[in-house]
C-alpha cells in the first residue's frame, strides 16, 4: 500500500477587510463585503467564547463549506458532520497567542479579588481551547491537536495534518492558524519591536486525493516537500523542491542573510503577507498556503513554496528568532473523477 | 509496526528521575504540600503536587517548566545512549501551560519575558541542537498525543529516532480556574475513591527515546505497540464515556492486541467526579468480559495532575511496572466506586504481577482523548 498523498479542497479565512483568499494576492478595492468582526463574530455559536475561537470557528466553518463538506458555512446547530465522517477529520490548529489574554485576565483577577472574583462560566481557557470549540461546533471527532511553537507553527501543522493523512488516522484534517489582536498580545509585540499584527483567522481543509476523488471534491493543491532547519536555505532544500518550477515564494522579506533571496528566487515573484498584515505569528504560514491555493487556483502556476521563520539566533520580523519552515504546495495533477490513484 | 523506547527521563514533586518517582508511587509518598508557588491566601484550593525547587522561597521565578524539560530530555538521551550523539533528534514537546506562568509574572509583575519564551525551540535548539522542535498544547493528552505523532512520524520514514517529552508549571490562571469550578475544594487527589473531590495539579517533566527497532542495537524498555488520538467533540469540560471507550478500542486495534491481552491499566485517573466516572464506565465497556479483568492503578494520587506531560509519565511508570513486576497502589484510595465494576484497582500497597502488556491513558479538557498500549520486552 502506498502511502496517500495529501491534498487541499478547501479554504476559509477572516481578516478584517478580506472577501476571499484573492485578497490574499492583491489588495482588494476599498469593498464594503470585506469581513466585519464587528458584525460576524456575534452571535449564538460564538457566546461564552473567546477572541481566537470566534475567528477560528468562523473561518473553519466556511472551509469545509468549500471542501464541500458542510451545506452552510456559517456556524449553526444542524451545520456539524456525520458522526461516521467526524471521527475521520482531525483538527490541527496553530496559534501562539489563543489564550494569553485570558491567562494574563485571570491572573490580575486573583490578584486583586482573589480566586472568587473568577466566573465560573467562562471555563476552559486552555491553550488547546479553539481547536476543542471548532471539533465541537463541526463534529470532528479525530485526533485534536494545538501547535504552538512560534512563526513555524502554521506550516508545521499543515505538514502535521498531512502525516495524519499520510498514515491513514484520518481521510481529512482541519488545518486552522489563528491569532486574536488582544492587549497582552500588544503589549508582547509592542516589545519586542513589532508595529502591527493580524486579528484573524484561516483555514484550509488537508484530505487524502483518494477520498476527495471518491467524493468528487476537487484538489486545489498537493501538500508537497517541507522543512524544519536552524536556517531558511536548509528549510527549503530539505523539501526537495525543484526550485526551477516555483512560481511564487511566500516569505518574510527579512534583514538577515540567510533564505531564498538571491539564492533561489531569482527575480521569481515573492510575496510577504507580514508586509499587508503585519506579524501573523501563528497564522502565518496557514495564511500562507491559503495564499498558495489562490495562486494555483489561477491554473497557471506549477508550484508555491511557502517559507516561515528565520535563522536561530536572528534578527526576525515576527520576534520569533528560533528557526525556520518551508513547505511546498504544487498544482494537482488532473485525475479521473473517483480514480483510486493510491488504494 | 511497533516503536522502541529505549531512553527515558522524569522529574516530578516525589523524585528527580523515573526510577525515584516509581519507588516513590510503590512506597506511597505524595508530594502534596502547602501552595508555596502563589500567595496561598488569594485561593481556597490549600495545596499542590509543586516542584519547590525556586531560588527564594515564595517567590516564583520564570522559565521552571523549560529547565525541567531540559533535565528530562537529557535524563532520556543519557539513558539512550545517545547524549554526545552528533545525529539531531526531532522533540515533540506536550504541554498544556507551555510558558504561560512566565507569561503571567510578565504581565502581572513586569518580570523579562519574549515572544519566543513561551515556546521550547529556543532551548531545545540551544542544548540540543534541535532544528525539529514542536510543543503540542493539547491539553492534558499533550504528551501521549506527541506519542502518538511521533510514531507517525517514525511509520512514515521521516525520522528513525524521536525524543517525546512533556513538562508542565503550574500557572495561577489554571489552577484559580479549577479552584473557582471545584466545590467543595478538592484537599488531594484521590482517583476512584467514592470520596474523592476533584483535582489539585502538580509539575514536572518527562521524556523518552522512541526509535525505529532496526536502528539500534541497544536494550529496549518497552515497545510502543500502538496510540489512538480522539476527541469527543461534545462539550468543553464533561467527558464522553463512550468515545474514551472508542479511544481505547482503536489503540487495541492499532496494537494487533485484544482486552483479554492488556494485563495493566495506568488509568488517567485525575480524581474529579466527572473524569473518574466516565473513565470507569469506558473501562467497563471495554473489559467488562474479559477473565480476569486488568489490574488498574493511578499516579495523580502522588504526582498530582502533571498536565500535558502526565500521559508519559503514566507510560514511563507502566513501563518500569512490566519491568519489575511490580504495580504501585492508588494512594488514598480505601473505597472505590462502584462504576469500576470488576475491574481490580490496586490499592493499598503494591501488587507483585507478571505482566506483558500495558495500556495507558490520557484525557484532556475539551474532550481530547489519548490512549497508549506498550509491551515489555522479553
Amino acid at each position: 500500500m502506498s502511502t496517500p498523498t495529501a491534498v487541499i479542497t478547501g479554504v476559509g479565512l477572516v481578516i478584517p477587510g478580506l472577501r476571499g483568499i484573492d485578497d490574499l494576492l492583491e489588495p482588494p478595492p476599498e469593498d464594503p463585503c470585506g469581513f466585519d468582526p464587528t458584525v460576524e463574530l456575534s452571535g449564538r455559536s460564538m457566546r461564552h467564547k473567546d477572541p481566537a475561537s470566534r475567528l477560528a470557528l468562523r473561518a473553519a466553518g466556511p472551509a469545509l463549506h468549500d471542501a464541500g463538506l458542510l451545506s452552510d458555512p456559517l456556524p449553526g446547530v444542524k451545520n456539524r458532520l456525520a458522526a461516521a465522517l467526524g471521527q475521520r477529520v482531525a483538527v490541527v490548529v496553530s496559534t501562539n497567542f489563543a489564550n494569553l489574554e485570558k491567562t494574563c485576565e485571570f491572573t490580575e483577577i486573583i490578584d486583586q479579588e482573589t480566586v472568587t472574583g473568577l466566573s465560573p462560566a467562562r471555563m476552559p481557557h486552555t491553550s488547546n481551547v479553539t481547536a476543542c470549540w471548532v471539533a465541537i461546533e463541526y463534529g470532528l471527532c479525530g485526533p485534536n491537536i494545538t501547535l504552538c511553537n512560534g512563526t513555524t507553527s502554521g506550516l508545521d501543522a499543515v505538514f502535521w495534518a498531512r502525516n495524519l493523512v499520510a498514515v491513514r488516522r484520518v481521510d481529512i484534517a482541519v488545518v486552522i492558524g489563528v491569532e486574536p489582536d488582544t492587549m497582552p498580545v500588544a503589549r508582547l509585540h509592542r516589545e519586542s519591536g513589532g508595529e502591527s499584527w493580524l486579528d484573524g483567522a484561516v483555514a484550509v481543509i488537508v484530505e487524502s486525493s483518494q477520498h476527495a476523488g471518491r467524493r468528487g471534491a476537487i484538489s486545489r493543491a498537493v501538500v508537497g516537500g517541507y522543512g524544519r532547519a536552524a536556517d531558511r536555505a536548509i528549510a527549503v532544500a530539505q523539501t526537495r523542491a525543484d526550485l526551477q518550477l516555483v512560481d511564487l515564494y511566500l516569505a518574510t522579506q527579512h534583514r538577515g542573510v540567510d533564505g531564498v533571496e538571491g539564492s533561489a528566487s531569482n527575480g521569481v515573484l515573492t510575496l510577504d503577507l507580514t508586509a499587508r498584515f503585519g506579524r501573523c505569528s501563528g497564522a502565518l504560514g496557514v495564511l500562507q498556503c491559503a495564499a498558495g491555493v489562490a495562486r494555483l487556483d489561477r491554473g497557471d502556476a506549477r508550484a508555491v513554496l511557502a517559507i516561515a521563520g528565520s535563522a536561530v539566533g536572528s534578527c526576525d520580523d515576527e520576534g520569533d528568532p528560533s528557526g525556520a519552515a518551508a513547505l511546498l504546495l504544487e498544482r494537482s495533477a488532473p485525475a479521473p473523477r473517483g480514480s483510486a490513484d493510491d488504494g | 509496526m511497533s516503536w522502541d523506547i529505549t531512553g527515558i527521563g522524569a522529574v516530578a514533586c516525589v523524585g528527580d528521575n523515573p526510577y525515584d518517582i516509581f519507588d516513590a508511587l510503590c512506597a506511597g509518598h505524595s508530594g502534596l504540600a502547602p501552595l508555596r508557588a502563589f500567595d496561598p491566601s488569594k485561593y481556597r484550593a490549600w495545596g499542590a503536587y509543586e516542584i519547590d525547587d525556586r531560588a527564594v522561597l515564595g517567590r516564583d521565578e520564570p522559565g521552571r517548566a523549560t529547565r525541567w524539560l531540559r533535565v528530562a530530555v537529557e535524563q532520556a538521551l543519557a539513558d539512550a545512549g545517545l547524549d554526545g550523539a552528533s545525529e539531531i533528534f526531532p522533540v515533540l514537546v506536550g504541554s498544556m501551560q507551555r510558558e504561560l506562568r512566565s507569561a503571567e509574572l510578565w504581565w502581572r509583575d513586569n518580570v523579562p519575558f519574549e515572544l519566543a519564551d513561551l515556546h521550547f525551540n529556543a532551548t531545545l535548539h540551544g542544548e540540543f541542537g534541535t532544528t525539529y522542535g514542536y510543543t503540542i498544547a493539547s491539553a492534558c493528552a499533550a504528551s501521549l498525543c506527541a506519542l502518538a505523532m511521533a510514531t507517525d512520524l517514525i511509520e512514515l520514514e521521516l525520522a528513525e529516532t524521536v525524543v517525546v517529552a512533556g513538562t508542565d508549571s503550574i500557572t495561577e490562571s489554571a489552577f484559580g480556574g479549577m479552584d473557582r469550578i471545584q466545590n467543595p475544594t478538592p484537599k488531594e487527589v484521590r482517583p476512584f475513591d467514592k470520596a474523592r473531590r476533584g483535582m489539585l495539579m502538580g509539575e514536572g517533566a518527562v521524556a523518552v527515546v522512541l526509535r525505529r527497532p532496526d536502528t539500534h542495537r541497544g536494550l529496549a524498555y518497552a515497545k510502543v505497540r500502538g496510540v489512538s488520538m480522539n476527541c469527543d467533540g461534545l462539550h468543553p469540560t464533561a467527558p464522553d464515556a463512550s468515545s474514551i471507550a472508542r479511544a481505547i478500542r482503536e489503540a487495541h486495534q492499532r496494537g494487533g492486541v485484544d482486552a483479554e491481552d492488556i494485563d495493566l491499566v495506568v488509568a488517567h485517573g485525575s480524581g474529579t467526579q466527572q473524569n473518574d466516572a466516565a473513565e470507569a464506565f469506558a473501562l467497563v465497556d471495554v473489559f467488562a468480559r474479559v477473565a480476569p479483568p486488568p489490574l488498574v492503578t493511578a499516579i495523580k494520587c502522588a504526582t498530582g495532575h502533571t498536565s500535558g506531560g502526565s500521559g508519559l509519565l503514566s507510560l514511563v511508570m507502566a513501563m518500569l511496572a512490566l519491568r519489575r513486576g511490580a504495580v504501585p497502589p492508588i494512594l488514598g484510595l480505601t473505597d472505590p466506586i462502584e462504576e469500576i465494576g470488576n475491574l481490580r484497582l490496586v490499592c493499598g500497597r503494591p501488587m507483585v504481577a507478571e505482566m506483558a502488556t500495558a495500556q495507558i491513558n490520557a484525557f484532556g479538557m475539551g474532550g481530547i482523548n489519548a490512549v497508549a498500549v506498550v509491551e515489555k520486552v522479553a
